[in-house]
């Protein structure tokens, strides 16, 4: 074995250690999830006696929950989509010229991402509902891709900074269209950024509950949080309805997580082939 | 000819079916769900059965995301039919006009024992239907007790204080004072108990905190417990009351703890624990029943179905439908000729509230101001912190708070 | 780009919903700032007494004195822990995707179910945290991590980057692919060693992602109330409790909309500070260093 090897074993056991201390509490909850509620009343930190399903089979029986799923994916990628192509889009002037209009774009960006939820949600309710957009899908999508915008804003602007212009000037002489050179030639060069944050819109709108909760009524476009949080209520601590409950509104969405990888990698790979 | 007939009565039974079931009621609370379900699913089952014409239809929405979803709702002129309301609730949105006023006159306004009756009137408009009064008092672990040679749950503080004495000489910890709410409550009731001024005067600025000799007299027990060894006071700053402190209560860890009786449930899940829920133990003896209104129904203005939301939650005052939710929840009626459903463990609190000992607790029937709860939790977390503080310390700060909030 | 219009047709869509989903709330908020609305019926005009409050109580400068020590904290580890792990993966392959996507696991989680972990993790009794040092022999450290004042912030600090490292490692990582291959082929034929590599030619070509990073965690945390909130209700008295969470407080239970909106203004010309000096701090860094 040559040094170069051996350093990357000891390098790839740390990592490896420090990914298991980081999953420690992911794995409790698990963990937790198949102990009746007396066992974890006797002892919290124990280990479960066996596989007790039923907390699940409860969870499962009592909520809609592969409608929701379906509601959920639909709802996230759709708005993971409309906010990487409009955030990137906004952003592409934005990294390119610093005069002063643009500054104060960034800092309406950056306004955007630091208001308190309370500060929308009421105007949104009442937009919504002037112009009919209540208990619609197009609505709930319309409503988290706003709120999800500055954050892709702030990111491509950072990213397409980091992008040599020399691409964009060979591009311009061929008489390409603005338009044409950011769609062949910048989007490309975005796969790593627009990957990673997909994965940040997707955590946030599969895990919000207050606009579902908000904007629908009809049970049958629930959300997943909706039907789980529903049934388990999200300030209430009783274990044993809490961590089954979680443990399949997240599990989903790890599914589709370990899916994306490989677009991740493809995406990254993409970006280094240019 | 017996076509057309047949046809038309098709039709008009097919009208029929659509005018019966034409009223939908859009009802939210934070009741209902599986952690607790409250007897909700079975009371509405039984008022559909007797009310074949409406159909309710129950929103989950747990109280605090109450705070973040219906204003809303209530601004866009869209609210749903019926509301579950605290008195908190009741007041913001009544003065704003969104709560339908009964009139003092409703048939079970009349039902509801004086003492409550003035604390949900709001200027003379009864918004709120109440549900349940729901006791504040303290958990016993009755076999660590036994087992320090203690048969019966202090209700006296001399009581309290021997209690301490001899669980803490046999090895077991006697008392999870906590920070913020069950140091709160214990203190509060105390306080009331002992309060040389009249408790509403102290929530709207006519009387002050600091000048009560009461309050400081249940501070100073409050530092003798912590001196008996009933409590590690700086220990105690660091338990969360929500979830750490009831998992050690329910895994036998600690003797006693001051908390609500919506517990008992969650609490009787474990076989193996024997406990009983009982007064705060006071000075005078019978121990204080602080009893928090709970919760009622309250119907918007801006409903389209009003009679029949009146109808709904009419139905739930009649005591053998309320009877169900009580059981559910261990908690009182709110009305004179109403039961209570607290199951025989809690025969020590409802001694004490037949020997007097009732004290509304004062932030659930709109005396105190809400913010005040909030500082005084965090007062006290301060004070088992730093028990060498002066009463008057403590006591300013809560004058302070009831002043920016009135 | 070419034209001005362009430009406009660009952000334009952008530019539509910033106005209606944030300069218009914002612009409301701040009409509100000066009433005493409860957030439901018609607001009544108060004038600056929101304002005079916010200036005359000693606890929300103290909450703002605890906001900034805890986004401090937080960025400053969030920010070289994620760098760490992020540098670490980018030489190896072998591990990265797996640990990538395992690291993103914590922020799956609710803040609900984050903070009743860790309360355990703090717990006085048999705590995580307490039995790992009894077990080194270091017992005279253990303590109620949540009920010590010197404790709390830094405890409520380590559960929030715990949940959020992998963002920043995400970011970092996305960083290192847009790095050209041809570059670090270079370094490596000069016989640079890895941490000759890692200072001077990944770290000054990182600077963007660095900028993100710093201005994302530190706009986020500024107003983050979750964990502060579910942990400790932002005590032992007032020790963890953030401006945000002061804001919270006072929609929760006090209805007051109107000083909780005045709050909010103050936090949003705070955050507009913060971003413009590490706008023009950051962004000079990256041209000094391209």
């Amino acid at each position: 074995m040559t040094k170069h090897n051996i350093r990357t074993s000891i390098g790839n056991i740390f990592v490896l250690l420090l990914v298991f201390v980081m999953l420690v509490p992911v794995i409790y909850m698990i963990l937790m999830s198949f102990r009746t509620g007396e066992e974890i009343a006797a002892d919290p930190l124990g280990m479960p006696s066996g596989l007790f399903l039923g907390n699940y089979i409860n969870t499962l029986e009592s909520m809609n929950y592969f409608r929701s799923v379906a509601n959920s994916v639909g709802i996230t990628l759709s708005v993971t989509v409309i906010v990487a192509f409009v955030g990137s889009l906004a952003a592409y002037p934005l990294a390119r010229s610093t005069n002063a209009w643009g500054r104060a774009f960034i800092m309406l960006v950056a306004l955007g991402l630091a208001t308190p939820a309370f500060v929308t949600i009421t105007p949104i309710y009442v937009i919504f509902r002037q112009v009919g957009l209540l208990d619609n899908y197009v609505g709930i999508i319309l409503a988290f891709t706003a709120l999800n915008l500055p954050l892709a804003v702030f990111f491509y602007v950072g990213f397409i900074g980091a992008i040599p212009r020399d691409l964009e000037e060979a591009a311009k002489l061929d008489n390409c269209t603005d338009f044409q050179v950011f769609w062949h030639v910048i989007r490309p060069l975005l796969g790593p950024a627009t990957a990673t944050l997909s994965l940040f819109v997707m955590l946030m709108v599969w895990n919000d509950f207050t606009y579902p909760l908000l904007l629908l009524t009809d049970p049958d476009k629930f959300t997943v949080m909706i039907s789980v949080y529903r049934f388990v209520g999200n300030h209430n601590i009783e274990p044993d309805l809490l961590f089954p409950a979680a443990v399949l509104g997240s599990l989903p969405l790890l599914i589709i997580f370990v899916i994306f990888q490989r677009r991740i990698v493809s995406g990254v790979t993409a970006g280094a082939v240019k | 000819m017996l076509r057309s007939l047949f046809t038309t009565s098709v039709i008009a039974l097919a009208a029929a079916t659509a005018a019966s079931a034409e009223t939908v009621l859009d009802v939210t609370a934070w009741k209902g769900n599986e952690a607790e379900p409250a007897g909700m699913a079975e009371v509405i089952a039984l008022f559909e059965a007797a009310n074949p014409d409406i159909k309710v239809e129950l929103t989950y929405i747990s109280r605090s995301d109450t705070d973040v979803i219906i204003p809303p709702r209530l601004q866009g002129g869209n609210p749903p039919d019926v509301m579950m309301v605290d008195m908190p609730l009741t007041k913001v949105w009544g003065d704003a006009g969104l709560l339908v006023d009964w009139g003092t006159d409703a048939e079970w306004y009349g039902r509801v024992p004086e003492g409550l009756q003035s604390a949900i009137t709001i200027d003379g408009a009864a918004y709120v239907m109440p549900l349940e009064v729901i006791g504040m008092g303290l958990f016993a672990n009755s076999d660590l007790l036994a087992q320090a040679g203690i048969t019966e749950a202090p209700k006296t503080i001399e009581a309290l204080k021997a209690a301490c004495g001899a669980l803490s000489a046999a090895g077991i910890n006697p008392m999870l004072m906590t920070s913020g709410y069950p140091s709160a409550l214990f203190t509060i009731a105390n306080g009331l108990e002992a309060a040389t001024t009249p408790v509403e005067d102290l929530g709207n600025g006519n009387a002050r905190f600091v000048d009560d000799a009461g309050f400081s007299a249940a501070l100073d027990t409050f530092r003798e417990l912590a001196a008996a060894d009933c409590f590690d006071p700086q220990q105690m700053a660091g338990v969360d009351p929500w979830s750490t402190a009831l998992s050690e209560f329910q895994a036998g860890n600690f003797a006693m703890l001051p908390q609500g009786a919506w517990n008992i449930g969650s609490f009787s899940q474990n076989p193996d624990l024997n406990f009983t829920f009982g007064p705060i133990p006071s000075a005078s003896g019978a121990g204080v029943a602080a009893d928090l209104f709970g919760f009622g129904w309250g119907i918007s203005t801006g409903s389209e179905h009003q009679e029949a939301a009146k109808t709904f939650v009419a139905f739930w005052s009649q005591p053998e439908n309320l009877q169900i939710l009580l059981d559910a929840e261990s908690a009182y009626s709110p009305f004179e000729d109403g039961g209570s459903g607290t199951p025989a463990l809690a025969a020590d609190y409802d001694a004490a509230r037949a020997a007097g000992g009732i004290r509304n607790y004062p932030f659930s029937v709109g005396q105190w101001p809400g913010a005040l709860d909030g500082e005084m939790q965090n007062a006290m977390t301060g004070f088992l912190l730093n028990l060498d503080q002066d009463n008057s310390d403590i006591l300013v700060r809560w004058d302070e708070t009831v002043e920016d909030n009135i | 780009m070419s034209s001005r219009t362009t430009k406009l047709l660009f952000m334009l869509p952008a530019l539509i919903v910033l106005a209606v989903f944030f300069v218009y709330p914002i612009a409301l908020t701040f009409y509100y700032s000066f009433t005493d609305f409860t957030g439901v019926g018609t607001p009544e005009y108060a004038g600056l007494k929101n304002y005079d409050r916010i200036m005359s109580r000693s606890r929300y400068p103290e909450a703002l004195k605890v906001t900034i020590l805890f986004t401090l904290i937080v960025v400053t580890v969030q920010t070289l822990a994620g760098l760490f792990i992020a540098t670490l993966l980018q030489r190896l392959p072998a591990v990265r995707n797996f640990a990538r996507a395992a690291l993103f696991t914590p922020a799956m989680m609710s803040f609900v179910i984050v903070g009743y972990l860790w309360q355990f993790i703090y717990s006085p009794f048999n705590g995580g945290l307490n039995a790992l040092l009894t077990s080194v022999g270091l017992e005279s450290l253990t303590r109620a991590w949540l009920g010590d004042p010197s404790t709390a912030l830094f405890a409520i600090a380590i559960a929030h980057v715990w949940m959020f490292t992998g963002y920043t490692t995400a970011i970092f990582l996305a960083g290192y692919a847009n790095i050209p291959g041809d570059i670090e082929e270079a370094g490596k034929l000069e016989g640079a060693n890895s941490l000759q590599r890692f200072w001077y030619l990944e770290l000054p070509l990182l600077a963007p992602s660095v900028t993100i990073n710093v201005m994302l965690s530190t706009i986020g945390t500024l107003k983050t109330f979750e964990l502060p909130f579910i942990m400790t209700k932002g005590g032992p008295d007032g020790a963890t409790r953030t401006l945000s969470l002061e804001i919270i407080e006072n929609l929760f239970g006090a209805y007051k909309f109107g000083f909780a909106s005045s709050l909010s203004i103050v936090m949003l010309v705070i955050v507009i500070i913060v971003a413009f000096v590490q706008n023009k701090f950051l962004r000079g860094r990256e041209d000094n260093m391209s």
